[in-house]
């Protein structure tokens, strides 16, 4: 390890740490806070952090020129890129994203992805610089309350003054990111202790438990066997898998559960891509606009087994009116969840794994074909009045649907797709025909516009053997197109496709359906999007025409590096199904 | 309106009761009183809450979601007949030279109450007790000129045999016992 000599310790006056060891011997040397931080990330199998530096994080990044073979730093353009493309690392990688930035406006910048990631159960690390020790609380130069300011959106925060906490904090920070249900963590690390020297040498223990904090994963047994009675008794059941078994890692357990049991799988907006949309047992996505026949029997199921999902509102439409008529079996890591919008009749705490593994030998071997059919009736009308018409255009503008098919189609369904929010959002959803496990990356609680672009970015660098395609809207494209630059710099292979509608799609629409048509400030006036990509140093094209759209699509997933591919689409287009905010979910509307 | 009384287990750390009130104001729930001390066991932290809501689920919501938090150990939440509960008020009263003399037997003996402090020219009593009677207390000293009038939040131990702390995960907290 390097000696430390350059370490000024103005508080003591001791201006070397070789001053406090008696020279005749080896020097011991101790590590500065900001070195035992980046051991710290090294001891905890941290490869990869988002940043961005400043005054207040120097001796952090000081410490990071030392370890550059050992982590790669990403520099974004702006903290809350730093944040999102950590989240889709992080969902890729299926463990904490780390950010790195600069105190007061650094911290702030981050907030965003902090609270989206709170919600969507994203594991972060986010590590703030933060004034000097003696300054806090004083209105310093960029002192912000980043303690109060997260405390509401992270799982966990702390903050370090001291240099030998470095190491206890941190293990405690990826414990409590990556456990139980995921979540972002922040660290606010004052710049005192990032330059102090420890006063005891330096040592990493993995964290395994915290006294107050005990994640439930494995399920009591009689949760299980009261979910495996109801289950058993059941007649009209179906599955609610949820972004719970992509965080668990229990794709193949749905799947022999769903199979043994016969039972239907619908998904959440965040479950897709859990079970391959060509799976038998596949009934589509609940939710505002999800299917048609999903959302309806949803009132005429008997059993549902809800898997790692929170019954969203998004997702429930009216809660007082949904699914009165079935038994609730909610699957749940968060104890908290249980009960909270939908009352459960078993509910089972544990992780989605461990309870999937629990309850398939104590299911009944069953097949529910009558009941699955019913599904296929909603989904020939959904097919016949949605579907078709939106696939078959032959004139006016190209449509998202059509983008969205193609793309599918041409990436074989195995594509990871990033989106963004709005109406391409839905349309991704309901076009692209996953079949991958861990495929779709979107900002499902919080809705972030600016979403796709650095998650997509972050998702290339968490799965650089997967295809990344992101879908973005004109709207949300312009919140972080900052991040091209990024993506360029470290040559990753991302896709993105605008769907360009030059409306904020999704608002247009509510106004269109819910406010007379009062178009209240949605008109994009957009700038020439290649332009700036190829400023950005980043290649692509504009497709207005639909004769062209294979080719363009066929020549952006050739090419060698990242891509923009802008599609002039249908400026009024509406995303049907729809369930109006607020009524039942029986009440979707196909028109 | 039902009274409830939470009490909240912790590890004794900074911010924490920022976290918790955070809860309370996100659900809109006013807090009626909030009492913090540390426990019979080091480092451990009681938070006993006192909060009116018309709702029981929506109590036990709150209860899950203050157990979330990382430093919580233990929550539970109460009924008034749960608990054994208490709280201190203390009455500043103005006893100026040939004003109406204090009735010391009355206010020990009927109100169970003490003089704690002798000023030059009031007293301070101390009583505790439940809010009932706390403020029927109030009500017998409205004959003096009361200077200033002060109520901690409600401390409250469970009623139940072993005593809460038996719930608390095991550990190396050291008590003070
Ligand atoms: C940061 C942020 N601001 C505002 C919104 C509200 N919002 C939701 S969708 C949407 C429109 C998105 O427009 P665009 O990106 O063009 O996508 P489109 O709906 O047209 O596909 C808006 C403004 C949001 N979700 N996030």
């Amino acid at each position: 390890m390097e000696t430390i000599a350059s370490v000024v310790l103005d508080s003591t006056g001791v201006n070397s740490i070789n001053e406090l060891v008696p020279q005749e011997t080896a020097p011991v040397t101790f590590l500065s806070g900001a070195q035992a931080l980046m051991e710290s990330l090294v001891a905890e199998g941290v490869d990869t952090i988002f940043g961005y530096p400043g005054g207040a994080i120097m001796p952090v990044y000081d410490a990071l020129y030392d370890f550059q073979d050992r982590i790669n730093h990403i520099l974004v353009r702006h903290e809350q890129g730093a944040g999102h493309a950590a989240q889709g690392y992080a969902r890729m990688q299926g463990r904490a994203g780390v950010c790195l930035v600069t105190s007061g406006p650094g911290a702030t910048n981050l907030v965003t992805a902090i609270a989206d990631a709170l919600i969507d159960s994203t594991p972060l690390v986010c590590i703030v610089g933060q004034v000097g020790r003696k300054l806090l609380g004083t209105d310093a130069f960029q002192e912000a309350d980043v303690m109060g300011v997260t405390m509401p959106i992270t799982k966990w925060n702390y903050q370090i003054t001291d240099a030998n906490e470095v190491a206890t904090v941190l293990s405690k920070a990826f414990y409590i990111a990556q456990s139980g249900r995921p979540g972002p963590v922040l660290i606010d690390m004052t710049k005192s202790a990032q330059i102090e020297l420890m006063t005891k040498p330096f040592r990493y223990e993995q964290c395994q438990s915290i006294v107050s904090y005990r994640p439930r994963l494995v399920p009591k047994t009689e949760q299980v066997e009261a979910a495996a009675r109801l289950i058993n008794n059941a007649k009209r059941p179906y599955i609610l898998a949820g972004h719970g078994v992509q965080l668990a890692k229990a794709e193949n357990e749905l799947r022999q559960f769903a199979e043994k049991a016969g039972i239907p799988v619908a998904t959440t907006l965040l479950g897709q891509s859990t079970i391959p949309v060509d799976h038998p047992l596949y009934v589509g996505w609940l939710g505002m606009h999800g299917n048609y026949g999903t959302n309806v029997l949803t009132d005429q199921a008997d059993v549902v087994v809800a898997i790692g999902m929170r019954f969203d509102d998004r997702v429930t439409g009216d809660a007082s009116k949904f699914i009165k008529q079935a038994k609730v079996i909610h699957i749940e890591i968060d104890p908290s969840e249980i009960d909270k919008i939908i009352k459960a009749d078993a509910p089972v705490v544990g992780d989605a794994k461990e309870v999937l593994k629990a309850l398939l030998p104590l299911i009944n071997a069953n097949d529910f074909t009558v009941w699955r059919n019913e599904f296929r009736k909603y989904d020939a009308i959904e097919h016949e009045q949605i579907t078709v018409p939106e696939l078959s255009s032959t004139e006016g503008k190209i449509r998202m649907a059509e983008v969205i098919d193609m793309l599918s189609t041409k990436t074989n369904g195995e594509a990871v797709l990033v989106t963004d929010v709005g109406q391409h959002q839905m349309m991704a959803s309901r076009y692209y025909q996953f079949r991958r496990p861990n495929s779709l990356v979107t900002s499902g609680g919080m809705g972030t516009m600016g979403f796709a672009l650095p998650a997509a970015f972050g998702a290339q660098v968490g799965a650089p053997d997967r295809q990344v395609v992101a879908i973005i809207g004109d709207g949300c494209f312009q919140m972080t197109l900052q991040e091209l630059g990024t993506i360029v710099q470290n040559k990753q292979p991302v896709k993105a496709i605008i769907l360009n509608n030059n409306f904020l799609g999704m608002v247009r629409q509510w106004q269109q359906l819910f406010h007379q048509r009062r178009y209240s400030f949605v008109e994009l006036q957009n700038p020439d999007f290649i332009t700036i990509a190829r400023g950005f140093g980043m290649d692509g094209q504009t497709c207005d025409a639909r004769e062209n759209l294979s080719d363009a699509l066929d020549t952006m997933l050739a090419h060698d590096g990242p891509y923009l591919l802008e599609v002039v689409v249908e400026k009024e287009e509406n995303v049907f199904p729809m369930v109006p905010a607020g009524a039942s979910v029986s009440q979707i509307r196909l028109s | 309106m039902t009274t409830y009384t939470i009490c909240i287990f912790t590890e004794n750390t900074i911010g924490l009761l920022n976290r918790i009130t955070i809860i309370f104001t996100r659900r809109r729930v006013n807090i009626e009183s909030l009492t913090v001390s540390e426990t019979e066991r080091k480092g451990v932290s009681r938070f006993t809450i006192v909060i009116k809501h018309e709702s029981r689920e929506e109590v036990e919501k709150l209860v899950r979601q203050i157990r979330k938090i990382v430093e919580v150990m233990a929550v539970f939440g109460y009924l008034n007949d749960e608990i054994v509960y208490n709280e201190i008020a203390l009455f500043k009263i103005s006893t100026p030279l040939g004003g109406k003399s204090l009735d010391v037997e009355t206010i020990n003996k009927q109100y169970k109450a003490w003089v704690v402090y002798w000023g030059l020219d009031y007293v301070v009593i101390e009583k505790t007790g439940n809010n009932e009677e706390i403020f029927d207390f109030f009500g017998y000293l409205k004959q003096y000129e009361i200077l200033e009038f002060v109520r901690s939040g409600r401390v409250a131990v469970g009623k139940t045999e072993k005593g809460l702390v038996e719930y608390l995960p095991e550990a190396d907290w050291a008590y003070y016992l």
